[in-house]
């Protein structure tokens, strides 16, 4: 070990003290010289570069890399501001594993700003530009600062997982921007607005519910409604599903319920029969998850697969098309926790669902797609009334009292929305229908 | 320090190339294009660990497909002991101690599997860190990530009273440590343990035949490598005030190998080379493509992938000794 | 329930997910064994048989539903095997004097760009044809569903058709002879390329089927599904001895079990991915080349 340090530190002397060979001055590059140490190097090597008189190798990839650089760079700075238009960035998760979510959700805002200039709610026309952050934390940041930039960007719709709306809620913050999240469900996200060490405006809004709302509702649904008092509850373990797990279970114990089995999955994994087999030893009465679709699916297909006939509750997430899809027959019975009124009873709504159809006959309704949409028009709706002053549109949603598809919309002092209905669908015959 | 050891047309422009990475900066700073500042930020990081890897892929000769693993730990470790009210800089050692310990851990009982069973246990071991960190929410606080802003006890950065804290800051930050990193490379590469390193890539049994002792040897630039992901960690930590388990995927690993291998193995500069362009060209192609095609992003940047391994398989900026053997 | 008759359930739910990685795992195992290469792009060959299988499941629906299946599972086959052979064409050997880490990268490029595309068609699930009965079989203390019972009878004829194959016919004798050594082999008269281009035929409709079995025995496929089992069926691999037939077969079978294991009796189920990758670690640090791998020189 003594050795080993004593070669390290080598490192950074001149002189090479066992044999007394120079190495390299400190090199800052690999230029074209050959290294004077070399001589008595163990490799056999040719000298080349300078000493055949060409012009140094390095140089070659080096120019070309260069003006590739330049050439690529030309990208950065040829989106040049559009005159005259009003921008709103749409930041959300357009490839990778929930795109299909992002993609909706990009839908739902572009069907709401096509219709306030058709209508031309606004005096000039809006434009919305989109931004993909893959569900990744860092290109979360980087979109952030990219819309935070565009002076002509007045207001933020994004992101979808809280483990980026959190990193990119500070960028907009910083930069005054408002920032309305369709989505994210992590308290925290907003929570942190409240903290001392929040020196930024409260920019930050949320449209959607937090988890500890659903969870607790959930709970209350099991033990009040269905009377049920064992439930064995399963999670993602995303911040978002096992937030709101962890919600039902407090709410659940508060029930005096006994929560039988707590345990994760891992997201895209496919097997869950181990999992619940182990979960139905338990004997629970009825299983919650927290989690997306694309795992409750699966998880219910499962459960029925091995033969647990209670009741399965689950969170908004899946109240989606393709939750059916998955889960097929086993989906029967599901009952899905949902934020807002019920689109199917709110006029509003049904409007929506309309010309959504109309506008995309190709494309399924998303499960946040309402949210997308109410999103799109609370923030016109302050466009329309103060204008395009990024400080104006926080203030005025601040106070904002907005009716839409999910019912009224207004916010607290962390900027939660107030809206905090829920209702419940069940899955019957292959749809949801509303309780 | 010899900078321009002989004036040459690359030297020239490397010089240019570092005055301009100096003073350009500025410039961006309330500009509307504010956001290349944080960008380049990540490049920088992304640099410092690709170097760090090069130690082991390029330098070595190993493949390692979890790298990212110590990336995480030294990010965790920051984020840790910085909500434990430690100041950045001591953070920052301990990091960097921290993520070295874990890969002589992790080192000493695999290093002598050979080739790609080396490649899937790191794989399996980056996996298994991203997973604990996952699941032990006591101490990671789990999915939902750990957040130093709204943290009481974190001790902002602090350079002889300066403040470090915009994007313009860590970005010269990042620069500086982009900088020692490539030098400490450097040295490595035409020291003696840089030289056995080589002569183990090239044939293993040739070299342990000269004395070279080849455990000690991968072992030394196992954890040398892991120091500079826990410099990137640590940095990323802060800079980004909040860690997550999600930040640290196998993809990530994976891209990084890509940053090597694009760039060209064993080559520091091109090593630097593969690292921007495997960041900014999805980047790029985000504005070049606009609105209506954000999804064809990661698309062509696979393509892109294919035609560099197909067109200069060696890597963009090869490594000298490399090109001289294959002549 | 005892704990007898859960660890018998949770053995069969073990072989079910272990047959499917064995299936994925030869295609991986074939590749590396002729070229040394990490063919990243399996998993995405993977994830097109099961798009592929999808398509002619809906076509035929009218057919009956062996018919039906038999016809998905080999146009899924042919059509994966001759994108392989595509993709090795195109990306692979014109790397082939290139270091090693030039052709993974190809691999690498052409995964996302699979990916991707299938993503630019369909971004989100796809329910899969749900063509098997729901019957479920009793051996004395055995359950079987109908569908473990057909996932592990056809991936069991793959690989016996494969294990003939590969032992017993000149194809099989002039692969292997490449995979020994590809110069002597080439010097021998035995055609190189062709067998290589083989060897992605036959790994890639072996992943196919695999994709197939895979989502009807999960009811749903996306574009993105190929990674996760990809990677665990290259661990599979590896585990057995990499270019080792049999060793991807004992592997995949392993990691199945030990991912079922580990799910249903450590503390928490979620740690199960860190006990199957920890069986891996420690079997390598005991077997340095795998379970069935040979101990070879060291010779990298």
């Amino acid at each position: 070990m003594g050795q080993t340090l004593r070669e390290i530190f080598k490192l950074f002397s001149r002189k090479n003290l066992d044999s007394g060979e120079t190495v390299a001055p400190v090199i800052l590059w690999p230029g074209p010289r050959c290294n004077p140490g070399r001589k008595s190097g163990s490799l056999p090597v040719r000298q080349a570069g300078r000493s055949n008189g060409r012009p140094g190798r390095g140089v070659g990839p080096l120019v070309l890399g260069l003006a590739g650089m330049v050439f690529l760079s030309t990208g950065f700075f040829s989106c040049k501001p559009a005159e005259k238009k009003i921008k709103i960035a749409l930041a959300m998760p357009l490839t990778g594993d929930i795109a299909s979510l992002g993609q909706g959700l990009k839908r739902a805002v572009t069907l709401a700003i096509e219709e306030a200039n058709k209508n031309h709610l606004t005096p000039q026309p809006l434009e919305l530009v989109v931004f993909d952050d893959r569900s990744d934390p860092r290109e979360a940041v980087s979109v952030a600062n990219r819309i935070a930039s565009d002076r002509h960007v007045v207001a933020v719709i994004g992101h979808f997982n809280s483990g980026c709306s959190i990193p990119a809620s500070r960028v907009y913050a910083q930069a005054g921007l408002a920032m309305l999240t369709p989505a994210s469900s992590n308290p925290e996200l907003t929570l942190q607005q409240l903290s001392p060490q929040w020196v930024y405006p409260k920019s930050i809004f949320r449209a959607n519910t937090t988890d500890n709302v659903q969870g607790a509702f959930g709970a209350d649904f099991v033990s009040s409604t269905l009377k049920l008092n064992r439930v064995a509850i399963i999670h993602d373990k995303s911040a978002y599903g096992q937030g709101v797990a962890e919600e039902f279970k407090k709410q659940f114990e508060l029930n005096k319920g006994v929560v039988t089995a707590f345990e994760g999955l891992q997201v895209q994994d496919r097997d869950f029969r181990s999992l619940l087999t182990r979960v139905k030893a338990t004997q629970p009465q009825a299983l919650y998850f927290g989690g997306m679709f694309s795992e409750g699916g699966i998880l219910v297909r499962q459960l029925r697969d091995i033969g647990f006939k209670g009741p399965f509750v689950t969170c908004e997430a899946n109240y989606d098309p393709a939750f059916l899809k998955v889960a097929g027959e086993a989906a029967e019975g599901a009952y899905v926790t949902f934020l807002g009124s019920p689109p199917e009873l709110l006029p509003t709504a049904q409007e929506f669902i309309v010309r959504y159809r109309e506008r995309y006959p190709t494309d399924e309704l998303k499960s946040y797609d309402a949210y997308g949409y109410e999103t799109g028009n609370i923030i016109i709706d302050a466009i329309k009334t103060v204008g395009t002053d990024r400080a104006k549109i926080i203030e005025h949603l601040r106070g904002i009292k907005f009716t839409g598809v999910l019912g009224t919309t207004s916010f607290d002092e962390k900027g939660d929305t107030l809206n905090k209905a829920i209702t419940l669908f069940q899955v019957k015959k292959g749809a949801f229908v509303h309780l | 320090m010899k900078i321009f050891h002989r004036p040459s047309w690359s030297n020239l422009l490397l010089g240019l190339l570092i005055v301009f990475s100096i003073l350009f900066p500025p410039f961006l700073l309330n500009s509307d294009y504010s956001y290349v500042l944080q960008l380049l930020v990540t490049v920088g990081l992304y640099m410092i660990l690709a170097m760090g890897l090069n130690l082991v892929v390029g330098f070595l000769g190993l493949l390692d497909l979890g790298f990212m693993a110590f990336y995480a730990i030294g990010a965790y470790s920051m984020a840790l002991l910085s909500c434990a009210g430690f100041g950045f800089w001591a953070t920052l050692g301990l990091s960097v101690l921290l993520t070295m310990g874990f890969r002589l851990l992790l080192g000493a009982p695999v290093l002598r599997l050979r080739g790609d069973y080396l490649a899937i246990v790191t794989l399996g071991f980056g996996e298994i860190t991203r997973i604990v960190l996952n699941n032990w929410d006591s101490l990671t606080q789990g999915p939902k990530g750990i957040s130093l802003l709204t943290h009481p006890d974190v001790v902002p950065i602090t350079f002889f009273g300066f403040h470090i804290s915009n994007n313009l800051n860590f970005y010269y930050l990042t620069l500086f440590f982009v900088f020692v990193c490539a030098t400490l490379s450097l040295r490595l590469k035409y020291s003696r343990i840089g030289r056995a390193w080589m002569a183990i890539r090239e044939d293993e049994m040739a070299a342990r035949l000269t004395g070279i002792q080849i455990t000690r040897m991968k072992l030394i630039g196992f954890v040398i490598s892991a120091g500079f992901a826990g410099i990137a960690g640590g940095i990323f930590a802060r800079s980004q005030n909040f860690v997550t388990p999600e930040s640290f995927t196998f993809w990530e690993s994976v891209m990084l190998v890509a940053m090597v291998v694009i760039g060209g193995m064993g080559s520091v500069g091109g090593v630097l080379l593969g690292a921007a362009i495997v960041i900014l060209v999805p980047e790029m192609l985000r504005s070049l493509l606009g609105s209506g095609f954000v999804s064809w992003r990661y698309f062509l940047f696979g393509l892109a992938l294919v035609l560099i391994a197909l067109y200069r398989p060696q890597g963009l900026w090869p490594n000298r000794r490399k090109i001289v053997e294959l002549e | 329930m005892s704990i007898f008759n859960t660890l018998i359930e949770q053995l069969i739910n073990g072989l079910t997910l272990g047959a499917i990685y064995a299936l994925v795992a030869l295609g991986y195992t074939m590749v590396y064994g002729i070229l040394l290469m990490i063919n990243f792009a399996h998993s995405e060959i993977f994830m097109m048989g099961a798009f592929v299988g999808c398509a002619v499941l809906t076509l035929c629906g009218a057919l009956p539903a062996p018919l039906a299946m038999g016809l998905a599972v080999v146009g899924a086959m042919i059509v994966c095997g001759l994108a392989a052979l595509g993709v090795e064409k195109l990306a692979y050997a014109p790397l082939r004097k290139a270091s090693r880490l030039a052709p993974l990268i190809s691999a690498i490029g052409v995964s996302i760009v699979l990916q991707n595309g299938f993503f630019l068609w369909r971004d989100d699930f796809l329910g899969f044809p749900n063509v098997i009965p729901e019957r479920h079989f009793y051996f004395g203390p055995l359950h079987f569903s109908l569908i473990q019972l057909i996932i592990l009878f056809s991936s069991l004829i793959l690989m016996l058709g494969l294990w003939l194959f590969v032992n017993h016919t000149r194809f099989g004798q002039a692969i292997r002879a490449c995979s020994q050594d590809r110069e002597a082999a080439g010097l021998m008269g035995i055609p190189v390329n062709a067998m290589i281009s083989l060897t992605f035929f036959i790994g890639a409709s072996l992943g196919a089927a695999g994709g197939i079995l895979y989502s009807l025995y999960y009811g749903s496929i996306k574009y993105n599904m190929g990674f996760v089992p990809g990677i665990k069926a290259f661990t599979a691999a590896v585990l057995g001895g990499i270019g080792n037939i049999p060793g991807a077969m004992v592997g995949g079978l392993i990691l199945g079990m030990a991912e079922s294991l580990g799910a249903a009796f450590l503390p928490q189920a979620s740690w199960k991915d860190v006990f199957a990758f920890g069986i891996l670690i420690l079997v390598l640090v005991i077997r340095p080349s795998g379970l069935l791998g040979e101990r070879t020189a060291e010779k990298v």
